[in-house]
């Protein structure tokens, strides 16, 4: 056995080709049986209510120990509907750690029972564990109260302590799957792409799409699109294929016959390509490890939490039904009853979508008597907020709606708010409450450690992370908890009243009628949570020494992944020491192929050295993998496989390059408008006028942003037009009226009245030039020069049409002069399209 | 300011009744333009290199002169009309201005005040510097000093904007400065636009500086981040602030997050001494000292990569990837934004977007056919050749191939 810092760590060498770990438990148990000495056989208990305990009148507590065996366990054990009804004196199921009549002589009998160095392990928690008389309806809560009180025995509790122990794991080669090297890309062309994926997805998983998305599945280039599609297909469980999926349960751009239908034809296709595919083994020119399943780990997390002063504890590792058990031990348990959309999470924890997890207020009367009893408590929880849009929704609360309460953590966007009941906050809590800093933007959408404190000396704090995140403090004086009601109820995820709903996973929650210092909230912070086993994975035959490992912590990490942690190289027992074994580009398999997506470790460059041995071996990387879960964690085997590995290597070959085959597009228009900065400028350089002249400018910058700003004609609008016409005649007002006109109408004679200046040619001196500078000269893909000026000044009414601009400006009732009829006609071609295409 | 509307001091009933006259007659003119526009000549094919080109339509002398350079039985060609065409100095104070200035802020918005970056880009096509150097040199372009303008600052833009509002002239008012002169940002810190003061307040402000690589990605290679996907990459340099089960599902993640940061985070590492100081209004940049930016939200998953330095490599040198063209010659690794902008710059997928843009500006219209695609690639060719990559040239050779559509 060695001993290591903070863990004590025994590694257990047991024979280098075990049996499987379930077989080596089961002889254990068999030992341990026999140490009890047997006796009649257990039957089931008949109380079910319980017996109010019996005052202990027997002897004294001889030690410390002993005491400490009454305390935590004997008082929990001794009623009539747990062990209390068989174990006792009277009744004589052996052993009787339960008896009434001497509690020393129970003591005697619990530690044959008990594994005080590994509480979880002990006889009394595997027979709860298996089902026997357990007093709840979940075998896994009675395990692991009775796990919370053999601990709190033996004073692990209050150091943090707990023993981790090792062994050698089955030795298992990967198992056989199907495998996307086998498969055929006509058979995916055929079966699946042809029929389903070009067909209904080509509009936007194609790179010609007109907005490309990847991953190219449905690229006309089968090969291209098979590569894309892999990672998307399961060939084991079609059902599971992610191109399933999308359809199935995220409803994503399914076709006309419906979401349902097209799942089932995608799946039926997939389905269809799979039974193409033989089961095949592992690529025999993979560099692997053994192959292990997550069961077969040794179980890693619940130890290290401080504990002490926790008074309610829900993991919610029942996975079913609707109850999620306090195991924290402490009676009454608040077991709380969930309602409307509440689900089980992967790994430890439930989902609320749209309901809530009560507990009775008799049962939540707890909380106010222990901690009315201190006048102190601290809310913990892991928690994984779906959005960060919510507000005034009630994480945990302990209250009786939406006005009146004796605590409640609750979300508002970004921040946590802590509401708590005092002589100075008011009934409910909240005058005022303590947020996060909104600024910070603390809470975020993933998977938080929050602890929300109360002290009457310091009053409210939130830590997020472990981290201290309210350094403002309490902007209340810390008042008295005198006036918390009994009659309130313990709820998450909503208001008791039912309108205060927060939408969100809850991994782990806890109330501890103390004050949690900074350093024990980081304690339980670094613990984490949820279910976590350390896996060994077997190298000993490529590296050629016994009982080497690759040691990873693994934990399901939500319901649809895994995070594997902490990758160290360890040996167990007595292995010779490992010295300059090369190591490198390490990924983790799947049954029985690599995973293709999230290998942080496909890079790692190592050496193997026991030298570098740390608590767990040689630490390998810092980081951590995230890995989809496939059949889940009862199923899924994984294994490890490398690049380098001392003498054998891999030789992987690159993905394909990306080949983009470019499709016609439809034909765009030739031309295009000038946009804002260009019509400005056309309009100065035709007219001559200085773009920089006052009136024209402020014009200009005033119209500037309702100009075109695109070149494309289909979006041109009418606005636009009447922004250019607003800037042309600003332009044709400033070119008439300003110093540059008698050079540029050349001879036209402004002072003279209109039906005399504008007779006969005498108009061409304004029509010409301007046509000349608008239009160009000669330009022929300009409109003809003759239409423009008869359209000016000779058009004759047909009956259809009316007279030429200038005749109907000389008629006009608002009986315009010269040169406001100039402005007019300049303006016309200014603001028309043959200054304004291009 | 003095502000005022047409209709309130001029001869208001006849100006109504002008506008009206004139939309009548823009609509028809319209048709008539676009029905002309099959019997292009040299003439007209001149104008359109023009109009293309400098935004608006010649003078009568210059057009006869394009238009006998166009002409193929006169002296001259072609692209010396289009070169013509540029020294309009509209070219410069218009169109590449408006050519540029969507790349400078987060909403790809033209209507913003000419900047640094922008006068960079105006200079260097001004002056034909390569322009795969854009992303890394330490150039900047500043008016003359005989403009009366406001002297450069780190602190705000008025010496861009008062260039811009008084109307000058960028053809010949910007002068080529050595930026680290100019900002004083170390030499080595110095990336081209890319540690110009206006990308900085665009990009480096607040955030985590991934902004300055998901925008230098979409507008100089043309690329978005769905563009570049792959899940398939290593993600070990993905920072810790990226959450792996964005609202308890990690599916998200490993579907879709996982797909842009595998690369987007190695590159971004280049950025990890630059900050926009919203206070000072300065660029920030503090060697050997990683922002605190890039540890925000690090509780998200401690198990993600840990920014030590500046650090960069480019893991699209693998995988599907591989097809925006990497320089071999170049080790796909570095430290800095200029090293890391050499990278970029130097991509196949570099050139091509900066041909295609300038096809699309000079076209109006992005390749449409395999003609289309074969003269972007001839231009792409061009562009590279020798090492020149001239955007002129590039502008030129556009403006001609569409000249006659």
């Amino acid at each position: 056995m060695i001993s290591m810092k903070g863990i004590a760590m025994a590694l257990l060498q047991k024979d280098f080709v075990a049996a499987l770990r379930a077989s080596t438990l089961a002889g254990l148990s068999a030992v341990l049986l026999a140490a009890c000495g047997g006796g009649a056989p257990t039957v089931d208990n008949p109380v079910t209510s319980i017996t109010p305990p019996v005052t202990y009148q027997g002897p004294a507590p001889a030690t410390e120990d002993v005491q400490a065996f009454k305390l935590n366990l004997w008082d929990n054990v001794q009623v009539s509907n747990r062990c209390g009804g068989c174990h006792n004196e009277d009744f004589g199921q052996t052993p009787l750690f339960a008896r009434h009549d001497d509690v020393n002589l129970a003591y005697e009998a619990a530690n044959t029972v008990a594994d005080l160095g590994q509480p979880s392990d002990s006889r009394l928690v595997s027979k709860v564990a298996t089902g026997h008389n357990c007093w709840l309806s979940d075998a896994q809560a009675c395990s692991d109260i009775m796990t919370t009180w053999i601990q709190g025995w033996a004073g692990a509790a209050a150091e943090g302590g707990r023993d981790i122990i090792l062994e050698d794991p089955p030795l298992n080669a990967p198992g056989a799957s199907k495998n996307f090297a086998n498969a055929t890309l006509a058979n995916f062309a055929n079966l699946v792409h042809e029929p389903i994926l070009t067909t209904y997805c080509a509009d936007c998983h194609s790179s010609s799409a007109p907005t490309p998305q990847q991953p190219y599945f449905a690229e006309a280039d089968v090969a291209i699109a098979f590569e894309a599609a892999r990672p998307k297909i399961d060939l084991d469980d079609p059902s599971k294929s992610r191109l399933v999926i999308r359809l199935r349960n995220e409803f994503h751009n399914c076709w006309d016959v419906g979401c349902a239908q097209a799942a089932n034809a995608m799946e039926a296709a997939i389905q269809d390509f799979a039974d193409t595919v033989p089961l095949t083994e592992v690529d025999p020119d993979l560099v692997t490890s053994m192959a292990l399943k997550i069961v077969e780990g040794t179980i890693a997390s619940g130890g290290n939490r401080y504990e002490n002063a926790q008074i309610a504890l829900w993991e919610f590792k029942t996975g079913n039904g609707l109850t999620a058990f306090d195991t924290s031990g402490v009676d009454p348990a608040i077991d709380l009853t969930l309602s409307g959309e509440v689900t089980w999470f992967g790994g430890w924890g439930i989902t609320i979508n749209d309901g809530k997890a009560q507990g009775t207020t008799a049962a939540s009367k707890k909380l106010h008597d222990l901690i009315q009893a201190t006048g102190e408590y601290s809310i913990e929880a892991w928690v994984v907020p779906f959005n960060v849009t919510q507000e005034m929704s009630k994480i945990v609360t302990y209250s009786a709606g939406n006005d009146a309460r004796n605590f409640t953590l609750q979300q508002t966007l970004y921040d946590y708010n802590f509401l708590h009941r005092s002589t100075t906050t008011g009934a409910n809590g909240d005058n005022p409450q303590l947020s996060t800093p909104a600024a910070d933007e603390i809470l975020q959408a993933t998977l938080q450690h929050v602890v929300a404190t109360y002290s009457p000396i310091d009053g409210r704090a939130i830590y997020v992370n472990g981290e201290l995140v309210t350094p403002q403090g309490d902007p209340a004086t810390p008042g008295t908890l005198v006036d918390w009601q009994d009659t309130f109820a313990f709820v998450l995820g909503n208001e008791a009243s039912g309108d205060g709903l927060w939408q969100g996973v809850l991994r782990m929650v806890a109330i501890h009628n103390r004050t949690l210092t900074p350093e024990q909230i980081v304690q339980n912070f670094d613990v984490g949570v949820g279910e976590k086993f350390y896996l060994l994975f077997s190298i000993a035959d490529i590296i050629n020494v016994p009982s080497s490992y690759i040691l990873f912590a693994v934990a399901q990490f939500d319901s649809f992944g895994y995070i594997f942690d902490e990758p160290h190289f360890i040996t167990l027992g007595g292995a010779p020491a490992v010295e300059g074994v090369a190591l490198e580009g390490m990924r983790i398999g799947l049954n029985g192929t690599e995973v293709p997506v999230g290998q942080s470790f496909g890079k790692i460059v190592q050496t193997l050295s026991s030298a570098q041995f740390g608590e767990l071996g040689q630490p390998l990387s810092p980081l951590a993998a995230v890995l989809p879960l496939e059949k889940g964690p009862q199923e899924d085997e994984f294994f490890l496989t490398f690049d380098l590995l001392g003498d054998q290597s891999y030789v992987r070959i690159d993905d394909p390059a990306l080949v983009i085959v470019e499709t016609d597009l439809p034909p765009a228009q030739r031309i295009g408008v000038r946009t804002f900065d260009e019509i400005n400028a056309t309009m100065a350089a035709v007219t001559g006028v200085d773009p920089e002249t006052l009136d024209v400018d402020v014009t200009y910058q005033k119209l500037r942003q309702s100009l075109p700003t695109i070149e494309d004609p289909q979006a041109f609008l009418s606005s636009h037009q009447v922004a250019i016409a607003q800037l042309a005649i600003e332009y044709c007002h400033a070119l008439v009226d300003g110093p540059g006109a008698a050079a540029y109408f050349n001879g036209f004679d402004f002072a003279l009245s209109p039906d005399v200046a504008y007779a006969g040619a005498s108009r061409n001196q304004v029509i010409d030039p301007l046509i000349d500078r608008i239009m160009g000269i000669g330009v022929l893909t300009q409109p003809d020069f003759v239409d423009v000026r008869d359209e000016l000044g000779y058009f004759t009414t047909d009956g259809v049409r009316p007279d030429n601009l200038i005749d109907r400006f000389l008629v006009s009732a608002d009986n315009p002069n010269s040169a406001s009829i100039a402005k007019g006609v300049c303006a016309a071609i200014l603001g028309s399209a043959v200054t304004l295409v291009q | 300011m003095k502000y005022r509307t047409w209709t309130k001091n001029k001869n208001s009933a006849g100006q109504e009744m002008v506008a009206a006259c004139c939309r009548l007659l823009t609509l028809g003119l319209l048709v008539a333009g676009f029905a002309a526009t099959a019997s292009a000549g040299p003439r007209e094919q001149a104008k359109r290199i023009h109009d293309r080109l400098a935004g608006v339509p010649p003078s009568e002398l210059v057009l006869q002169q394009m238009e006998a350079e166009v002409d193929q039985f006169q002296a001259g060609s072609a692209i010396d009309a289009a070169y013509r065409a540029m020294d309009n100095p509209n070219f410069y104070n218009i169109t590449l201005k408006n050519f540029a200035a969507p790349w400078t802020n987060r909403a790809g918005d033209v209507f913003v005040p000419l900047n640094d970056y922008v006068a960079t880009v105006v200079g260097m096509i001004r002056d034909d510097v390569p322009f795969n150097t854009l992303l890394s040199a330490d150039i900047i372009y500043v008016g003359a000093n005989n403009l009366g303008l406001p002297a450069y600052s780190n602190n705000n833009n008025d010496h861009y904007a008062t260039l811009e509002a008084n109307g000058l002239d960028m053809m010949t008012g910007l002068e080529r400065r050595v930026q680290s002169n100019v900002t004083g940002l170390p030499q080595q810190a110095t990336a081209g636009v890319v540690t110009t003061r206006a990308a900085a307040e665009a990009f480096f402000v607040a955030g985590t500086n991934r902004a300055m690589f998901r925008f230098t990605m979409v507008n100089h290679l043309c690329n978005d981040m769905e563009q570049v996907h792959d899940t398939n990459l290593i993600p070990d340099r993905i920072r810790k602030d990226v959450s792996r089960s964005p609202g308890g599902d990690s599916r998200l993640f490993l579907n879709s997050c996982i797909g842009c940061h595998t690369g987007m985070d190695p590159l971004a590492g280049a950025y990890a001494y630059y900050n926009f100081n919203e206070t000072s209004g300065n660029i920030e940049y503090t060697p050997g000292v990683v922002q605190s930016k890039y540890f925000n939200n690090e509780a998200n998953f401690p198990g993600g990569y840990q920014t030590t330095d500046d650090s960069w490599i480019n893991y699209w040198r693998e995988g599907q990837n591989r097809y925006l063209g990497w320089d071999p010659t170049r080790p796909g690794n570095g430290n800095g934004a200029r090293t890391m902008g050499e990278e970029l710059g130097n991509s196949d997928a570099f050139a091509a977007c900066q041909v295609k843009k300038v096809f699309r500006a000079v076209c109006l219209r992005p390749p449409e056919d395999a003609t289309d695609r074969g003269q972007v690639d001839q231009m792409i060719a061009s562009f590279t050749a020798g090492g020149s990559y001239s955007m002129k040239q590039t502008f030129a050779e556009a403006a001609v191939y569409c000249m006659g559509q």
